[in-house]
C-alpha cells in the first residue's frame, strides 16, 4: 500500500501544480518540496522492513490483463535507494527553485518537474518491463520539455537530447520485447531470477548490448556523452535535478538492476568497464578545460557517471557496494555544485570563470558549500566521496577478464581521478579564491538570502555527515549489492581501512591532481583549447542532416506535382495484378440467385451513355450534369437493389453536389484544357484496363454466396435488440455506432478544412467568361425583380423542408429516414435560399456553422458517454415514454446520436454554401474586404437590392 | 452480371477523368470511382435478394443484406464531403486552367 500511496501522492502533486502555480507563483515550489520531503520520510520509514529484514514492498494491480502486463511495483533495497534520491534531492531542488526564478508564475516548470519526479519514481519501482519502459520514456519526454522551456536557443539542444535518449529508449524496448518473448512473462523480478535464458550466451549478449545502449544514452556515456553538456541549455534547477541527480541515474539504475543477468557476461563487463573509463577520462579532461562553471559541472557529471558505469561493469558484490555508495555521494555533491552554479549565476550575473574570482569574502556560505562538495568530488577524507572512490579503485583493480585488465583499469581510473581533483580545484579556486577579475556586478555581488542557499548547504553537509558516520550505510549498500548481484556482499564501510592498494591509489590521484593543477595554473593553460577535431554536437548535426538529405533523395525518386502520376501508378499496378490473377485462374463457386433482371439493362445503358458523354465533353457544366446523371443512375440502382435509405441519400447528395459544384464552377473557365492526343490514348488505355479488371473482379468475386451471417443476424434480431425496424438505420446508430461516429467526425473535419483552406488561400473571383453583361433596358437586368417568384416560394418552402427533415429524423429508426437523410433534406432547404437569392455579396444564412458542426460531434459523443450507464461507449439506452393520447413512444439514446449526425451534416452543408456561395467567399470578409471597401465604396459595400449593378452573374442567372 | 458491367463502365470513365489535367476533372473522376466502389460493396452483399430491409413493410426472408447498405450510406456522405472539399481546392488559390505546365 505504501507504494500505491507514493505514486498517488506524486500524481496528485502533478495535478495540483496548476492550482499551486496560480495561487503562489514561483513559491509553488515550497508545498511541492514539503510533499517530497514527506515522501522521503515515508520511504525512510520503510527501511527496517526493506533493508533490515530484506523483504521488498510489493504492489500489484491488473493493467492490461489481456497481454499479461500488470501494474507491478516493487521496492527492494535498490529501489529504496533510488526512490530516496529522487524524492530527497527533489525536495531540495524544489525549495531551491522558489528563489532561483524571479517572481512570477512557473507552471510549465513545476508541472514538468513533478511529472518527472513521478516518472522517475515509477521507473525505479516498476517490476514489469513494459511499465519500466513506459516510465523510462516519460522521463525522456519530461526532460525534452524541461530543456525546451528555456526559450528558442534551447530548441536544438532539446531536440538533440530527445532524439539521442529516445534512441536508447528504442534499444530498451527491443530488449524488453526479446525478454518477454523468451521468458513468457513481463515481470522484471521473475525475468531476472530466471536462469534459463542467461545460459544462452548469444541471446544474452544481444539483450546485454541493447540494455547497455539504453544505459549509455541515458547516462551520457561515450560516444553519446555530449548530450549532457548540450542539455545545459536548461535552467539550473533542471540541470541539478535531471542532469545530475536523477535522470542520468536512470541508466545507472538499469545497469545495476540487470547485473544479476549480465554480471558474469564478459562482453557486458568489458563493454561497461572500457566505455565507462573512457567516459571518465574524457569527461574529466574536458571538465578541466571549461570556462563556464555549468559546463564544467556537466562534464564532471559525465566523468563521474563513467566511473559508476565502469564499476557496475565489474559486477562483483563489492563493486556494486562501491557503485551504491558513489551514487549517493555523487547525487549529494553534484546537486549541491549545480545549486552553487545557480547561486553564483544569479548573484553575480555570470558563470564565466574568466570574470569570476574572489567571491569567498562576499559569498562565504556559497564558498563553503562549493568547497565541501568539491572536496567530496575530489575524494578527500573524511567526506563520503573519499570512501566511494576508495571502493571504486578497490573494485576496479579486481575487474574480471585477463590478468592485466584490472591493474590497467586501476591506472586509468587513477588518471581520471587526478583530473577530477584538478577540475574540482579549478571550480572552487577559480570562482571563490584569487582576485575578482570582472569589473562591475561580479565584484559587488553579495551573499544570497538564506532560503536560497539552504538547500545547497543541506546537500553538501549530507555528504560530510554520511562520510563521518559511514558504517550507518552498511545495511543499505549490502542490501543493494544483494539485490543487484543476488550474492551477499557483507561489506563494512569505514573511513580508515588501513594501508592498502586503494589508499595508495587515492593518495596518488590526489598528488597527481595537485601537480596537474599547479602545472596547468588550475586548468587555465588547457582551457578553451580544441583537443579533438570534432565535437559531439557537430557529429550529431552532420548525421542528422545526412539522414534528412537521404530521405529527401529517396523522396525525390517519386516526387512530382502531377496528380496523374500519383493516381496512375497504383491503378496500373492493380490492373497488372488483376491480369496475373486472371491468367492464373480462380476456382469460382456458381452464381447464387438471379443476378440480372431485365430492367437492369436499362440502367446499364443509361450509365454507359452518361459516362461515355462525361469523358468526351469539354464543357465543365456539361461534365457536371453528366456526372450527375451517372449519380442518379446509381441511385436508381440502389432502389433496384432494395436499398431504399441508401438510394434516398444518394439522390439528395447528387442534388447538393450539383448545387455546390455550380458555386465553384462559375469561378472557373467554361472549357476544360485541351489534351494532347498521346495523353488521351495512354490514359484511355489505362482506364479501359481498370474498367475491365474491376468489372471482371466484381463479376467473379461477388454475388456467389448467400446472405452474410452478419446480415442475417441483423435482419432477425434488430427489432428485439434495438426496438427499430429500419435495419439499416439500426446498424448505423445502434450496432455500429462507433463507425458512424468516426465518419461523422471526418465529415465535420472536412467542413472545417474547407473553412481553413479558404481563409488561408482565398477563393477565386467569378471567372471573367462567366460574367454576363446585360443592358439596363433588358428585362433580365434586375436580378431582384427576376427572383421574386423563387424567393417567395423559397420563403415558404424552406421552413417546410426543415420541419420535414425533423420528421424524417424522428422516424428514422423504423421507416426510411434517419440523421444522414434528414440532415441532407434540411441542408437542401438552406441551399434553396442560396439559389433563390438575388445577389451573392451577402451571406444568406448567419448561423455559426462551425459551431453547428462541433455541436453535432459533441451531441453524438454525449450520447456515447450516456452508454457508459449501461456498460460501454455508445451503447443505446431505451425507455418507453407514455403518450398523452395513449400508447407509448419508444425513446432510445440512439436518437440523440442521430441528432448529432443531423447537426454535423447540416453544419457541413451550411459551411460549403456560405464559404463558396459568396462572391469573394466569407474567408476574405474580415480584412481585405474593408481595405477594398475604402477604395471602391459603392460597388462592394452596397446593399442586397442594389448590388446587382456590378454586372456579374447574379442570383437568378446562376 | 449487370451490376458488374455498370461498375466496370464507371471505373473506366472515372479513371480516365482522374488521369486528366485540372482539378475539376479529377474530382469528377473521383466521384465516379466512388460511386463504383459503393456499388461494388452492394454487389458484395449479393444482388439475389432485393427486398427492403424495412421490417414493418416486408419479411426478413427476402430482404437484401442490410450491412453493405449501412456501409454505403455513410460512404456516400463521406465521399460527398471529400468531393466538396476537393472542389473547394479547385476554386481556391490559383486558377485550375493554367496551360503552361505539362
Amino acid at each position: 500500500m505504501v507504494l500505491l500511496l507514493l505514486m498517488i501522492v506524486l500524481a496528485v502533486t502533478v495535478a495540483c501544480t496548476p492550482l499551486l502555480d496560480r495561487l503562489l507563483g514561483r513559491n509553488a515550489g515550497w508545498p511541492i518540496s514539503a510533499v517530497f520531503l514527506g515522501l522521503t520520510l515515508l520511504v525512510a520509514l520503510q527501511a527496517p522492513q526493506v533493508l533490515g529484514a530484506g523483504e521488498p514492498l510489493e504492489f500489484s494491480r491488473p493493467w492490461m490483463p489481456q497481454i499479461g502486463v500488470d501494474l507491478h511495483l516493487r521496492m527492494d533495497g535498490l529501489g529504496w535507494l533510488f526512490t530516496m534520491l529522487v524524492t530527497g534531492i527533489g525536495s531540495l531542488i524544489m525549495a531551491y527553485s522558489t528563489r532561483y526564478f524571479p517572481p512570477g508564475r512557473r507552471l510549465g516548470f513545476y508541472f514538468l518537474m513533478s511529472l518527472f519526479a513521478m516518472a522517475m519514481t515509477g521507473l525505479v519501482l516498476a517490476d514489469d518491463v513494459v511499465l519500466l519502459f513506459v516510465f523510462w520514456e516519460l522521463t525522456t519526454i519530461a526532460s525534452f520539455y524541461l530543456i525546451g522551456l528555456s526559450g528558442v536557443s534551447a530548441d536544438r539542444p532539446a531536440i538533440r537530447t530527445f532524439l539521442l535518449t529516445a534512441m536508447g529508449g528504442l534499444a530498451l524496448l527491443a530488449a524488453v520485447v526479446l525478454l518477454i518473448v523468451r521468458t513468457g512473462t513481463s515481470r522484471l523480478s521473475v525475468i531476472l531470477a530466471d536462469t534459463s535464458w542467461t545460459q544462452d550466451t548469444g541471446f544474452t549478449s544481444l539483450v546485454a548490448v541493447l540494455v547497455a545502449t539504453a544505459v549509455f544514452t541515458k547516462s551520457a556515456q561515450f560516444p553519446f556523452h555530449y548530450w549532457l553538456p548540450d542539455a545545459m541549455a536548461a535552467s539550473t534547477p533542471v540541470s541539478a535535478y535531471l542532469h545530475a541527480a536523477a535522470m542520468v541515474k536512470a541508466g545507472i539504475y538499469l545497469a545495476m538492476r540487470f547485473t544479476p543477468a549480465f554480471g558474469d557476461l564478459l562482453l557486458w563487463n568489458t563493454l561497461l568497464i572500457t566505455l565507462g573509463l573512457t567516459t571518465a577520462v574524457i569527461g574529466a579532461v574536458f571538465a578541466l578545460q571549461q570556462h563556464d562553471l555549468k559546463r564544467l559541472a556537466a562534464f564532471s557529471t559525465v566523468s563521474q557517471l563513467g566511473f559508476l558505469v565502469a564499476v557496475i561493469g565489474v559486477g562483483t558484490p563489492a563493486a556494486l557496494v562501491a557503485a551504491a555508495v558513489h551514487t549517493v555521494a555523487h547525487a549529494l555533491f553534484k546537486s549541491a555544485l549545480f545549486m552553487v552554479v545557480g547561486l553564483v549565476d544569479i548573484q553575480t550575473g555570470t558563470r564565466d570563470l574568466r570574470r569570476l574570482g574572489g567571491l569567498r569574502k562576499r559569498m562565504p556560505v556559497t564558498a563553503t558549500v562549493a568547497a565541501l562538495s568539491a572536496l567530496s568530488m575530489a575524494g578527500i577524507p573524511p567526506l563520503l566521496g573519499f570512501i566511494s572512490k576508495e571502493n571504486l579503485f578497490e573494485s576496479l583493480i579486481h575487474a574480471p577478464g585477463p590478468a592485466w585488465f584490472g591493474p590497467v583499469a586501476g591506472i586509468v581510473a587513477v588518471g581520471a581521478a587526478a583530473f577530477t581533483f584538478a577540475y574540482s580545484f579549478r571550480f572552487v579556486y577559480g570562482a571563490f579564491w584569487g582576485q575578482p577579475r570582472g569589473e562591475d556586478e561580479e565584484s559587488t555581488a553579495t551573499e544570497a538570502r538564506s532560503s536560497f542557499w539552504l538547500p545547497a548547504i543541506t546537500a553538501s553537509l549530507g555528504g560530510l555527515l554520511l562520510g563521518l558516520t559511514v558504517p550507518a550505510l552498511d545495511p543499505l549498500v549490502n542490501e543493494v549489492a544483494l539485490n543487484a548481484t543476488h550474492q551477499s556482499a557483507d561489506a563494512h564501510l569505514l573511513l580508515w581501512h588501513g594501508f592498502n592498494a586503494a589508499l595508495g591509489m587515492s593518495a596518488l590521484a590526489i598528488g597527481l591532481g595537485a601537480l596537474l593543477s599547479w602545472r596547468s595554473r588550475s586548468g587555465e593553460a588547457l582551457a578553451g583549447r580544441d583537443l579533438v577535431p570534432v565535437t559531439g554536437v557537430g557529429v550529431f548535426e552532420a548525421l542528422y542532416d545526412g539522414v534528412i538529405r537521404a530521405g529527401k533523395r529517396t523522396g525525390d525518386l517519386t516526387r512530382t506535382d502531377s496528380p496523374a502520376f500519383h493516381l496512375g501508378a497504383p491503378t496500373i499496378v492493380m490492373v497488372v495484378l488483376a491480369a496475373v490473377v486472371a491468367v492464373a485462374g480462380l476456382g469460382l463457386p456458381p452464381v447464387a440467385g438471379q443476378t440480372a433482371l431485365g430492367l437492369d439493362w436499362l440502367l446499364v445503358g443509361l450509365m454507359a451513355v452518361a459516362v461515355g458523354s462525361a469523358v468526351v465533353t469539354r464543357s465543365r457544366m456539361a461534365g457536371l450534369a453528366l456526372v450527375g446523371v451517372a449519380g442518379f443512375t446509381v441511385a436508381l440502382w440502389l432502389f433496384f437493389l432494395g436499398a431504399f435509405d441508401v438510394a434516398l441519400t444518394q439522390l439528395l447528395v447528387e442534388i447538393l453536389t450539383v448545387v455546390i459544384a455550380v458555386l465553384v464552377l462559375r469561378r472557373l473557365p467554361e472549357k476544360f484544357h485541351t489534351v494532347k492526343r498521346s495523353r488521351t490514348v495512354l490514359t484511355a488505355a489505362i482506364a479501359i484496363g481498370a474498367g475491365l479488371s474491376t468489372g471482371a473482379a466484381a463479376y467473379a468475386l461477388t454475388g456467389r454466396r448467400e446472405i452474410s451471417a452478419a446480415g442475417e443476424y441483423f435482419l432477425s434480431n434488430a427489432p428485439d435488440d434495438t426496438g427499430g425496424t429500419n435495419v439499416v438505420n439500426t446498424i448505423l446508430v445502434d450496432y455500429r455506432a462507433l463507425d458512424t461516429f468516426g465518419e461523422l467526425v471526418v465529415l465535420g473535419v472536412a467542413g472545417l478544412i474547407i473553412i481553413a483552406v479558404l481563409h488561408s488561400s482565398g477563393l477565386l473571383p467569378v471567372h471573367a467568361s462567366r460574367r454576363v453583361t446585360v443592358a439596363e433596358s433588358n428585362a433580365a437586368y434586375s436580378a431582384n425583380d427576376n427572383t421574386v417568384l423563387m424567393r417567395t416560394v423559397g420563403r415558404f418552402l424552406m421552413p417546410l423542408l426543415v420541419l420535414w427533415s425533423m420528421y424524417l429524423l424522428l422516424r428514422g429508426h423504423n421507416e426510411p429516414g434517419g440523421g444522414f437523410i434528414a440532415g441532407l433534406v434540411g441542408g437542401s432547404g438552406f441551399a434553396l435560399l442560396y439559389l433563390a437569392a438575388s445577389s451573392d455579396t451577402r451571406a444568406r444564412i448567419r448561423l455559426a456553422y462551425p459551431a453547428i458542426i462541433a455541436a453535432g460531434v459533441l451531441v453524438a459523443a454525449f450520447s456515447g458517454f450516456l452508454g457508459y450507464a449501461d456498460g460501454s461507449f455508445l451503447k443505446p439506452l431505451h425507455a418507453e415514454i407514455p403518450l398523452a393520447w395513449g400508447g407509448y413512444f419508444h425513446f432510445t439514446t440512439a436518437l440523440i446520436f442521430d441528432v448529432g449526425v443531423y447537426l454535423a451534416v447540416v453544419g457541413v452543408l451550411l459551411t460549403a454554401l456560405n464559404e463558396l456561395g459568396l462572391d469573394q467567399g466569407s474567408g476574405r470578409r474580415a480584412k481585405p474586404r474593408e481595405a477594398d471597401a475604402e477604395q471602391h465604396p459603392p460597388a462592394l459595400s452596397s446593399d442586397e437590392d442594389t448590388s446587382a449593378l456590378d454586372g456579374s452573374t447574379t442570383g437568378g442567372n446562376r | 452480371m449487370t451490376l458488374a458491367i455498370t461498375i466496370g463502365i464507371m471505373v473506366a470513365g472515372g479513371v480516365y477523368l482522374m488521369l486528366q489535367r485540372g482539378m475539376v476533372r479529377i474530382v469528377f473522376g473521383l466521384i465516379l470511382v466512388g460511386h463504383a466502389v459503393n456499388l461494388l460493396i452492394m454487389s458484395a452483399g449479393g444482388v439475389g435478394r432485393r427486398d427492403l430491409p424495412l421490417l414493418q413493410f416486408g419479411t426478413a426472408l427476402t430482404a437484401g443484406d442490410p450491412l453493405p447498405q449501412a456501409f454505403v450510406l455513410t460512404a456516400i456522405v463521406i465521399a460527398f464531403s471529400i468531393a466538396i472539399y476537393m472542389l473547394t481546392l479547385a476554386a481556391s488559390g490559383s486558377d485550375d486552367d493554367t496551360e503552361d505546365a505539362s
